[in-house]
């Protein structure tokens, strides 16, 4: 699985992309769920809510794809799994 | 370690250690003084204050002081969580706490408070006093600071590219006059008005600490997060207003990418349409403008621009060119049609190629 997150926005408006591939990681799973509760919550209106409207001022904004499929979400309207997940891709990601 | 986009490099950094406890330790009486005045917290200074605007500025047309006059600051900790507001740390009149990021963020919504009520007669955010809250300590090595509607927040920065986001004052009075925004004219948050919302807060920001400094157009660096960056970053700040597209240029971080012209105005999907990006060609004409006509830039550019943000003719979606018309006919309001104002004005958006006729 290729997880990847493209970061926009903030005070800085400086964009940071970083991304993921499970294969072969001892931690593949802990990915995969992580990943999936993810996705979910774009769907909800918790991460949905925010899908093509701007974010608040200064806030970050996300792309997350997963296997080709992407979602966008916005500060502050990100599920806990999204939050998780897109500091997990920037920090650990290449 | 993750990749920012585009790599190039060119200068070096500059990381001056908190702004204002190092200016109060000046050696310069005037400079020190300058900076003490929004460290310093004693209620004894507080109520012999008057309400005074500066001399030479006619008041505000609109936003005169409410009955207070005083600030109502709350710093919390969010204690590198994300719930919001977090503890309280440090209340109106509370001694400075032990923790630097605290008393920072309390002297900078200090300093945002002063400049709006002495130089335009607004009394806080809202006009009417709103209670001025701050976040400190929000998540983990998070690199950013926000305005959420209500409150400011302020991250510890992820100590690779960036700081302490409370280490700018100018940071602080950007995110508070995003407050000011939402309550006056709303410009909305993408493309031109959100690159004008943008630009209004990097403004206020810069005059908040021009105004805290005491220092004139020519005096100011012009620059937005000086300090912010780590030592490892090559780059000044995060923005420019005297030269758009200089602030950094880093083989991690990219360089910057604003523009100075509307030759160069960048279409861009990202960043809420570039926001942030094209901001610096209003920020630019501010500058074209304040310098050409000297002295304090908050007194007469400030003024004018202040008068377009709360005159109320400004709408949510206004593009650059409406705001310009609309700084041409609050400088000409103000200041006469053949002040200098007014011609400073003309000349500074027709530099940046934005038109004010038509």
């Amino acid at each position: 699985m290729r997880i990847e997150v493209r970061r926009t926005g903030g005070f800085a408006g400086i964009e940071r992309r970083a991304a993921v591939d499970t294969a072969g990681r001892p931690d593949a799973d802990s990915w995969h769920a992580l990943a999936g509760a993810a996705l979910e919550g774009a769907g909800d209106g918790a991460g949905g809510a925010a899908r093509g409207a701007p974010g608040m001022p200064d806030g970050f904004g996300y792309e997350i794809t997963v296997d080709g499929r992407t979602v966008r979400c916005a500060e502050p309207h990100l599920t806990e799994a999204q939050r998780e997940l897109v500091s997990r891709v920037l920090r650990e990601g290449a | 370690m993750t990749a920012y986009h585009s790599p190039t490099r060119v200068f070096c950094t500059i990381v001056p250690p908190h702004l204002l406890d190092r200016l109060a330790r000046s050696a310069d009486p005037a400079v020190a003084a300058a900076a003490r005045r929004t460290l310093v917290t004693d209620e004894a200074n507080r109520t012999a204050r008057r309400l005074t605007t500066v001399t030479g500025v006619r008041p505000a047309p609109r936003g005169t002081p409410a009955a207070s006059g005083e600030p109502r600051r709350t710093v919390f900790d969010a204690e590198q969580r994300t719930r919001l507001p977090g503890r309280k740390v440090r209340a109106e009149g509370d001694g400075p706490t032990g923790d630097a990021t605290v008393n920072r963020a309390y002297a900078g919504l200090g300093a945002t408070f002063e400049l709006f009520l002495r130089v335009y007669g607004r009394d806080s955010i809202d006009g009417a006093g709103l209670p001025l809250d701050a976040t400190v300590h929000y998540d983990r090595e998070y690199g950013n600071a926000f305005w959420n509607g209500e409150q400011m927040v302020f991250g510890d920065g992820d100590g690779e590219v960036f700081g302490d986001f409370t280490l700018p004052v100018d940071v602080i009075g950007h995110e508070l006059a995003h407050g000011v925004t939402q309550y006056t004219a709303n410009l909305a948050y993408f493309s031109q008005p959100g690159a004008l919302n943008e630009s209004v807060s990097d403004v206020f920001g810069t005059l908040v600490k021009q105004y805290a400094l005491g220092q004139t157009a020519e005096e100011a660096d012009w620059l937005i997060g000086a300090g912010l960056l780590t030592d490892r970053v090559r780059g000044v700040a995060l923005r420019s207003m005297k030269a758009p597209g200089t602030a950094y240029d880093d083989d991690v971080l990219g360089k910057d990418p604003q523009p100075a012209k509307m030759e160069d105005y960048v279409e861009t999907a990202a960043d809420n349409g570039g926001v942030h990006i094209n901001s610096g060609i209003p920020n630019h004409a501010f500058y074209l403008a304040a310098t050409a006509l000297g002295g304090h830039a908050w007194e007469r550019a400030g003024q004018i621009w202040y008068d377009v943000l709360t005159g109320g003719k400004l709408k949510e979606t206004a593009d650059f060119a409406t705001f310009a018309r609309l700084t041409v006919a609050a400088a000409r309001e103000r200041f006469g049609d053949d002040g200098a104002e007014t011609e400073a004005v003309l000349k500074a958006w027709s530099t940046v190629g934005v038109p004010t006729r038509g």
